[in-house]
């Protein structure tokens, strides 16, 4: 599943977005600036302190939420400026949710939930059955189609999620905390389909605090006070200059000068 | 068609797959609450059912006074002789008095002439006597009418013929029974061909009538034998034979009465005209009498007040229904604002993948419909049940028209859609992250 964005256009860029709350006769400046690139294909972590603003920062990316100022362009369009429904339209879309608590609704079952972006979506009946049966199928739960969530593990409600994330092919997928509810072993499965995911093209966009996934995305962005602070490789980027470098070193050991 | 299947409603009206899906959604989110769901529909239960009860019942009553009315003819004008109540009773002279009272042929041969547009006067008398067959009897009367008595009073043949105007020419003995009569004197055969006794005079019998439905205690429908058993002859054969003085013996002296006619029915061609009619003949009669031994029955009048009373009733139930279904509404909006804030969270999900505004508006006001609906068709049911018993336990007539139920349905709905706009409002108007964040 590549992404339709060529090398040079990122999949998200972020100029100048602000974001501020009227509370009373004080103005929150939550996010104060921030311009961003992201690449389609990236495996993103946002970190910060509480109150840094990425959690805000999260819901502008995920059109939840729009820029007090600035420009949001998702794929290539701008999006900071959308009504209602358009916005509405990209969320259905363009993007992929996944929550910390999972989110899933108590009524339906896990099929009917991972179908649910694809009904606003408008596709009929058989188109819906048959991709979230597949989706289903992705994340290993085809043996618990009819189940309803409160039959499922949080771990197996966290696929449910992630299948329904992916069920409308979204340029992005964003996710708030995704193992902060998970036990380690239910954790790691999970860290373990985001590496899947992200090896077939998927870009990833997600709010952490959780080391293991530190070490596996390939770039870290640090919020504080609502400003980009650091921006630097992550875990799996690191590892993979390292071996870039020591194979380097290597090839530079091994092959004899004969003539300097 | 991948434009209109964008669109949240278009997408409800165009697919019954996507309608079939929402409304189960709305079906299973209802039966998940049932008690809650119940009390709330109930609301619109006793406001549906007490619309159609009542208007069934309302239509009933009207139905059976009007029939009534048209009995006696919307065009005609009904004049009967009154036994003044001051020639009751007395010093012990008085009661051998011959009293005299009622129409006379004056009156009636003054209406022929004066007043137009009147087509027949049907003068009749009315005796009390007792009608035997062999050895059987019952107390009873004979009325002296002319042939076309039964066309004017709407009185339906029920076996055999009227006397014809040859029999009223000859003065022939022959007579019409009434059902009750027939009944009583001939309880085991027809009693056409066969004779009665009034007095010392026979009869033969050449047809059966219907009994008089304004008679109190009469069924309309069944052939009860309540009303009084009648005899008809010509009221020629009548006059011959009873004179126009009888007399009636009494302990102490006897009292005669001296009737010309007891009845007159004049029919008017117009229906419009009936009312001025009926003031013209009652000018003559009040010039004619000093005394109130006569009284005037206008069917139409009372037709129209029949329909005066039948409308105030009506606005008077609306109101009351109005009211009820009002007060269900309010339960609805209640429980449906309740349920909004229950699932503000699900609302936020929805919204995140990709439900817009409409789309959340239309998954609750089918849910508010769906309650509002059920209710109704559960109200319609009680509310046709309550009619049928009580018709058949307290003999009462109701007549239920099928626009009722139809109409009451309807209204239930639009209840529910009414009283539902303003909750499903509320629910999409929720920014997102703020639902999300919720409980």
């Amino acid at each position: 599943m590549t992404s339709p964005a060529s090398q040079n256009l990122p999949i998200i860029r972020l100029v100048d977005v602000r974001k501020s709350y009227q509370m009373g006769s004080l103005t929150s400046h939550v996010v104060q600036g921030i311009s961003l690139d992201i690449q389609a294909g990236e495996y993103v972590c946002i970190m910060g302190p509480s109150g840094c603003g990425k959690s805000t920062l999260l819901n502008l990316l995920g059109c939840l939420d729009q820029p007090t100022s600035g420009d949001y362009f998702l794929g290539g369009k701008n999006v900071a400026h959308l009504n209602d429904d358009d916005l509405s339209e990209v969320r259905c879309r363009n993007l992929g949710f996944i929550f910390q608590s999972y989110n899933l609704i108590q009524q339906l079952s896990v099929l009917e939930n991972i179908a649910v972006p694809l009904y606003y979506r408008g596709a009929s009946d058989k188109e819906m059955r048959q991709k979230a049966e597949r989706l289903a199928e992705q994340v290993g739960l085809s043996h618990r189609l009819n189940h309803k969530p409160n039959e499922l593990s949080g771990g197996q409600q966290q696929r449910v999620a992630i299948a329904r994330a992916l069920v409308n092919d979204p340029l992005v997928i964003l996710a708030d905390e995704a193992t902060g509810n998970l036990d380690s072993k239910s954790g790691q499965e999970i860290l373990g389909i985001f590496d899947e995911l992200n090896s077939q093209g998927k870009t990833l966009v997600f709010v952490t605090h959780d080391e293991r996934m530190v070490q596996r995305c390939k770039r870290i962005v640090r919020l504080e006070d609502g400003l980009v602070a650091h921006d630097m490789p992550g875990g799996a980027a690191l590892s993979e200059k390292q071996k870039v470098e020591s194979g380097k070193q290597k090839q530079d050991l091994q092959v004899p000068s004969p003539v300097h | 068609m991948s434009f209109l299947a964008h669109h949240p409603v278009l997408r409800l009206v165009l697919s019954p797959q996507h309608l079939w899906r929402t409304v189960s959604l709305g079906l299973k989110t209802i039966w998940l609450h049932k008690l809650r769901s119940f009390l709330t529909a109930l609301g619109v239960v006793f406001g549906v059912a007490s619309v159609v009860a009542m208007l069934a019942i309302g239509e009933g009553a009207s139905h059976e006074a009007q029939e009534q009315i048209k009995k006696l003819g919307s065009q005609n004008i009904i004049l009967e002789s009154v036994k003044p109540p001051d020639s009751q009773g007395g010093a012990a002279e008085t009661r051998s008095m011959v009293i005299e009272y009622g129409l006379t042929r004056r009156d009636i041969d003054q209406i022929r002439r004066t007043v137009p547009g009147i087509s027949i006067v049907v003068p009749s008398r009315i005796l009390t006597e007792i009608i035997w067959n062999l050895d059987r009897k019952v107390d009873g009367q004979i009325a002296g009418v002319l042939p076309v008595y039964p066309e004017m009073r709407n009185r339906k043949l029920l076996n055999g013929r009227f006397f014809t105007e040859m029999e009223l020419e000859a003065n022939l003995p022959v007579c019409v029974l009434n059902q009750s009569a027939a009944a009583k004197l001939f309880p085991l055969n027809t009693p056409t061909g066969k004779s009665v006794r009034v007095r010392g005079y026979y009869y033969k019998i050449v047809g059966v009538i219907e009994d008089d439905s304004t008679q109190a205690g009469a069924d309309s429908g069944g052939g009860s034998s309540n009303a009084t058993a009648q005899i008809f002859i010509p009221s020629t054969t009548l006059m011959d034979q009873f004179g126009e003085t009888f007399f009636r013996y009494k302990t102490g002296g006897f009292e005669a009465e001296k009737v010309e006619f007891h009845e007159a029915v004049v029919r008017v061609g117009d229906t419009t005209q009936v009312m001025s009619r009926a003031n013209a003949i009652r000018q003559i009669l009040t010039s004619n009498h000093k005394k109130e031994d006569w009284r005037m029955i206008v069917p139409i009048e009372l037709l129209r007040q029949a329909e005066r009373t039948k409308q105030i009733f009506s606005i008077v139930l609306g109101s009351i229904a109005a009211i009820s279904l009002l007060v269900g509404g309010i339960g609805i909006m209640n429980i449906m604002l309740a349920s909004v804030t229950e699932r503000t969270r699900e609302i936020g999900i929805r919204r995140a993948l990709g439900a817009r505004q409409a789309d959340i508006v239309v998954q609750f006001l089918i849910e508010t419909t769906l309650l509002a609906g059920v209710g109704g068709v559960i109200g319609v049911i009680v509310g046709l049940a309550i009619p049928i018993a009580i018709s058949h336990f307290a003999g009462v007539t109701t007549v239920v028209k099928a626009w009722a139920p139809a109409l009451a349905f309807s209204i239930s709905v639009l209840t529910g859609v009414a009283f539902g706009i303003y909750p499903a409002r509320r629910a999409a108007m929720m920014n997102p992250v703020e639902a999300l964040r919720h409980e």
